[in-house]
């Protein structure tokens, strides 16, 4: 199963995205359970602030728009974890 | 007794008045809007409040007040405001003070080229986060304050190192009182252009650069040695900035021609940015001198006139840009003509 964290927008504009493939990773229990855990079908309403990052996960095809200010608990801890396994 | 004709921006704006021959009315004003809902900014993606009503020039004692800044430090987390910063002015830590300095100079390109009182024209205090998350390689405008990131290190250094990035950020709350242009598509892309545009001009009018003189980069000196580019964007040159292994060559595009349809980046309101901000280049280009003092004047008036639509279209403003031109109309034209709006 592959992961993928694209980030859009930002002052700069420059769009980066990181890839994990959970099956290569050591603690692949620890990330299945924190995917199942995540709320895939909320989709939280914010008017876009200037120069923010916009965030899309991406898993198997389960999918999500994320503006930076809605990056946070379980979502945050996965981002965090998909950037640190990728680079 | 409470005088409903007058409306709440115009109240506010008399309420600020310091000058004698006004404090009947300004105290009046202060009252009334101590009993009518108490006023607040307009926030991202409202409308705003009608602006052809009769300004109160400052020939009759609109006051234009010096910049009220004040510097928070988020002390690396992204937790907002964070701690008041005490003498910001005399900070040793780079970031405080090149954001208060930004902040003023900001300030005074609206004051003394545009006679606006502060992004609002109502002299609102400026306030800054500097120190926000942790390698953190953004900078962004809240709806309430500028917030600085200090950059990873790798690709970016703190952003406060660019005045024309204080600058576009500081921008970003002039449209927000002004035209509150939507945040997304060309609209989004206009939005971004102004801030540009404008965070450029800041820096020429400091460094006293002519049309010809400027860089007319933004972002300069924000990128670590280790990236081939000199700046984020390009308003001369669009698509010319960077030019990088990693980062990639810098994606913006100068001409309709090559408008970039996408769902990321809301609508490629970084990238498109860049046909307006060619057009901005082109008449300041033609016109010559300083940019603030022309091209920059032209701008400004339709930002500020009430006569955008919030949802407005590169051709839209082009129009409103040629019909705010007076005799410089055919250059603005040629200028909209050569980036293929007009």
């Amino acid at each position: 199963m592959k992961i993928s964290v694209s980030r859009s927008g930002g002052l700069a504009g420059l769009t980066r995205t990181w890839n994990v493939i959970v099956d290569d990773q050591p603690d692949r229990e620890e990330w299945m359970s924190l995917v199942s855990s995540l709320p895939w079908s909320s989709r939280p309403r914010v008017l876009p602030q200037p120069d923010r990052y916009i965030y899309v996960i991406r898993c198997s095809r389960r999918r999500i728009t994320l503006p930076e200010q809605k990056v946070e608990g379980p979502w945050r801890e996965l981002v965090n974890r998909v950037q640190s396994a990728a680079s | 007794m409470r005088c409903e004709i007058v409306p709440p921006y115009l109240l506010q704006r008399l309420a600020s008045l310091d000058d004698p021959t006004f404090a009947q009315a300004s105290a009046a004003a202060r009252h009334s809007l101590l009993v009518e809902r108490p006023w607040r900014g307009i926030r991202s993606g409202e409308s705003a409040p009608p602006t052809s009503a009769p300004r109160v020039p400052s020939a009759i004692g609109r006051s234009l007040q010096e910049a009220k800044r004040t510097i928070f430090d988020a002390q690396n987390t992204e937790d907002l405001p964070g701690m008041k910063v005490p003498d910001p002015a005399e900070s040793e830590d780079p970031a405080v003070t090149e954001a208060f300095a930004g902040l003023g100079h900001t300030h005074d390109l609206y004051r003394y080229e545009f006679d606006r009182a502060s992004i609002d024209d109502n002299n609102l205090p400026l306030d800054a986060t500097v120190h926000f998350g942790r390698d953190y390689d953004n900078a962004f405008w809240d709806g309430e304050r500028m917030v600085f990131g200090d950059g990873d290190g790798v690709v970016f250094t703190r952003m406060t190192r660019s005045l024309s990035v204080i600058g576009h950020e500081l921008t970003h709350g002039v449209t927000q009182y002004t035209a509150n242009l939507v945040y997304s598509g060309q609209s989004g892309a206009l939005n971004e252009s102004v801030s540009d545009v404008f965070g450029a001009l800041v820096e020429q009018r400091v460094l006293k650069q002519s049309v010809e003189q400027a860089s007319w980069l933004i972002g300069e000196g924000i990128f670590t040695d280790q990236v081939e580019g000199n700046a984020l964007r390009s308003l001369k040159a669009p698509g010319t900035a960077y030019d990088d292994d990693v980062l990639g060559k810098d994606p913006q595009p100068a001409h309709m021609d090559d408008f970039v349809v996408t769902a990321s980046d809301n609508g490629g309101v970084h990238l498109n940015s860049g046909i307006p901000n060619r057009a901005f280049y082109l008449v300041a280009e033609a016109l010559g001198g300083n940019a603030w003092e022309q091209a920059g004047h032209i701008w400004y008036s339709v930002l500020t006139g009430g006569i955008l639509d919030a949802h407005a279209t590169f051709a839209e403003f082009a129009s409103a840009t040629v019909d705010s031109a007076g005799a410089d109309a055919s250059a603005v034209t040629e200028a909209w003509k050569a980036v293929g709006v007009l």
